[in-house]
């Protein structure tokens, strides 16, 4: 036989469409039958009954037969016909197996993509910097200044106390060490020569990427999924003279101004430990503090804070232009831009460190 | 005035809102009849947004009644307050969808929450749902694969998940094409005969206007300058309402123009 007969309860809803359900289960469905549901006694049907409508044709496209309604009418018709294009679509769409090789091939290219467009960016980025501004193309002075206050002054405050307390545990723990050799006066000599050469300019740059980097991707993904981009592009503005240039001017002239301040209240930090603490006078821990200052460690960290505030500014922008998803993306791409900013200032830490210890010497 | 009225779901009265400083509704007092389609006008800045909030208990007024179904829901504690969200359903402007999940998901959110049913049941609704508003096959997809106009119509597939009898409804056919703001219109209308459920609809689109609107409440600079039927529009002497529906602009604007 190719058909079931079934008829509808006169109130079809949430439990008498299961009811209905249970009935048709206990027919087996064979491959082409037809399931004729008669609606002449239904004169109500509720959206939960249409959804047992639903599951029912999902049940018998499952195992191959169809579904046909019979003697509807009045509201009950009517309802029936806005369901119908529910009724003859799949529950889920499966998605597509994917090779291990394309999978491979796939992540190649999207990565490939990505370091093309962050060359791009920084290319543009240059050129409306350095040298868009010397042709007389014109830079927003303005924008920079604001950029200054908001990525510098605002920053103080917070750069200062960390490395103040870096450098004051820093002291602390290296005087512990040096104790039982008495030679507690040479902790002055490694807080210059380690803040100089390598933590205050890591730990500045730590917290102005987890400050200022963060919010150049959230305000440039936040202006991408608004459209803002799109708009300025559509006047015919530059994305990278008229919001990159600014930012990465403003974090390249910054940070190394913040990175002074930094070196300068870490080595409070660890002058504080020796003359209150470890009871040296304050001369001699002037003066030891001096003589252990070299300017090529000076110049490594100053060369190094000028890296990392390029790298910073420019990782922010470049994740910040590739949201896509709206309010979720934003928040992934500045999780992104901030974790790749740590990342990129370790690797430009350890390029450094070659060069000024195995290649300069 | 019967509070325990059974013709009205929802009356506001006295509304007075302020946002800092600003008066933003000043007395208003309206009652949306059970199961009509109630359009509230009125130019922009006027304060139409910010009513369907308090309606919807997501702000608090200064001073004034909102009765839901009889009960008062501005002295509601929050527990009461959800509970009484939950029988009304909210399509926002920008259709307000959750971006980071999936649209079949986003519908089926309220019903995973508050439905009391089981997953092969959610995603038949989800699709029953989806179908009404002519999504039936995109639940997959993520709004921002969507169109603006799919995703007003996803929204709406949202608010009425749970067969809320009140649904608000901002902004529908804004920034939609004219073939689909005039589907939408219809969506509006069999939803209301087929579930009975009764909208209430901020809107600027007079052709939409004239086609779904029960009853149309104006509101200028705050205060509610008409409240009838759209025959009582043609009949009404107020200039401003019969500025709005003959679209003439105002005088600064003809000015500045010529």
């Amino acid at each position: 036989m190719n058909e079931i007969r079934l008829t509808c309860p006169p109130r079809l809803d949430k439990e008498s469409g299961s009811e209905l359900f249970k009935r048709l289960r206990h027919e087996k469905v064979t491959e082409g039958q037809t399931l004729v549901l008669d609606f002449s006694e239904t004169e109500f049907l509720d959206s939960l009954g249409g959804a047992r409508l639903i599951e029912i044709s999902d049940h018998l496209r499952r195992w191959g037969g169809q579904m046909r309604l019979e003697n509807e009418h009045g509201d009950v018709a009517e309802f029936l016909k806005v369901i119908t294009p529910a009724l003859s679509v799949t529950s889920s769409i499966q998605p597509k197996e994917v090779e291990v090789l394309e999978k491979i091939g796939g992540t190649a290219i999207t990565v490939g993509e990505e370091i093309w467009q962050f060359i791009d960016l920084c290319i543009d980025a240059i050129y409306w910097t350095v040298l868009g501004p010397l042709e007389g193309k014109g830079f927003r002075w303005g924008m920079l200044l604001d950029e200054m206050h908001e990525m510098g002054v605002r920053a103080i405050g917070i750069v200062c106390m960390m490395n103040f307390l870096l450098g004051l545990i820093i002291a602390m723990l290296s005087a512990k060490q040096v104790e039982n050799y008495g030679v507690q006066i040479l902790v002055a000599d490694a807080m210059m020569i380690g803040f100089a050469r390598e933590l205050a300019a890591v730990m500045t740059a730590v917290v102005v990427a987890a400050r200022t980097g963060a919010a150049i991707a959230a305000e440039l993904a936040t202006m991408k999924v608004q459209e803002e981009i799109d708009a300025l592009r559509g006047m015919g503005l530059n994305v990278a003279q008229f919001l990159v240039a600014p930012k990465l001017l403003s974090m390249v002239l910054m940070l190394p101004c913040l990175w002074v301040l930094g070196l300068i209240t870490s080595l409070s930090g660890g002058f504080v430990w020796g003359v209150f603490v470890l009871k040296f006078n304050f001369s001699v821990w002037y003066t030891e503090t001096l003589n252990a200052a070299h300017f090529q460690d000076l110049l490594q960290g100053f060369l190094k804070t000028i890296a990392f505030a390029i790298a910073i500014a420019l990782i922010g922008c470049h994740n910040g232009l590739r949201v896509t998803g709206g309010s979720r993306g934003v928040g992934l791409m500045t999780t992104r831009a901030v974790v790749m900013d740590i990342f990129v200032m370790i690797c430009i830490d350890i390029v450094f460190a070659t060069i000024f210890y195995y290649i300069l010497g | 005035m019967n509070t325990k009225d059974n013709h009205t779901i929802i009356e506001v009265r006295d509304l007075v809102t302020h946002y800092g400083e600003t008066q933003i509704l000043d007395h208003v007092s309206l009652a949306v009849p059970r199961g009509t389609v109630y359009v509230i006008i009125g130019g922009s800045g006027c304060g139409k947004t910010t009513l369907l909030k308090h309606m919807c208990g997501l702000l608090k007024p200064s001073s004034g009644q909102i009765l839901y179904q009889g009960e008062d829901i501005v002295p509601m504690e929050e527990d009461d307050l959800a509970k009484m969200q939950r029988s009304i359903g909210i399509a926002f402007q920008t259709s307000g969808l959750l971006n980071s999940m999936t649209v079949g998901d986003n519908v089926a959110l309220p019903l995973r929450e508050y439905g009391n049913m089981d997953e092969p049941l959610i995603q038949a609704v989800v699709r029953m749902k989806l179908g009404l508003v002519g999504l039936a096959d995109m639940a997959h997809l993520m709004p921002d694969e969507l169109s603006g106009g799919m995703r007003k119509r996803a929204g709406l597939a949202r608010a009425i998940a749970l067969d809320p009898p009140l649904v608000y409804f901002d902004e529908p056919s804004a920034g939609l094409d004219p073939i689909m703001a005039c589907g939408l219109d219809e969506l509006i209308l069999d939803l209301r005969r087929m579930l009975g459920i009764t909208f209430v609809i901020v809107t600027h689109e007079l052709d939409s206007i004239r086609k779904i609107a029960d009853r149309i409440l104006m509101l200028d600079r705050g205060t509610v300058i008409f409240d009838g039927t759209m025959e009582d529009v043609e009949r009404t002497e107020t200039e401003r309402v019969r500025q709005f529906f003959e679209r003439r602009p105002d005088e600064y604007i003809v000015q500045r123009t010529i």
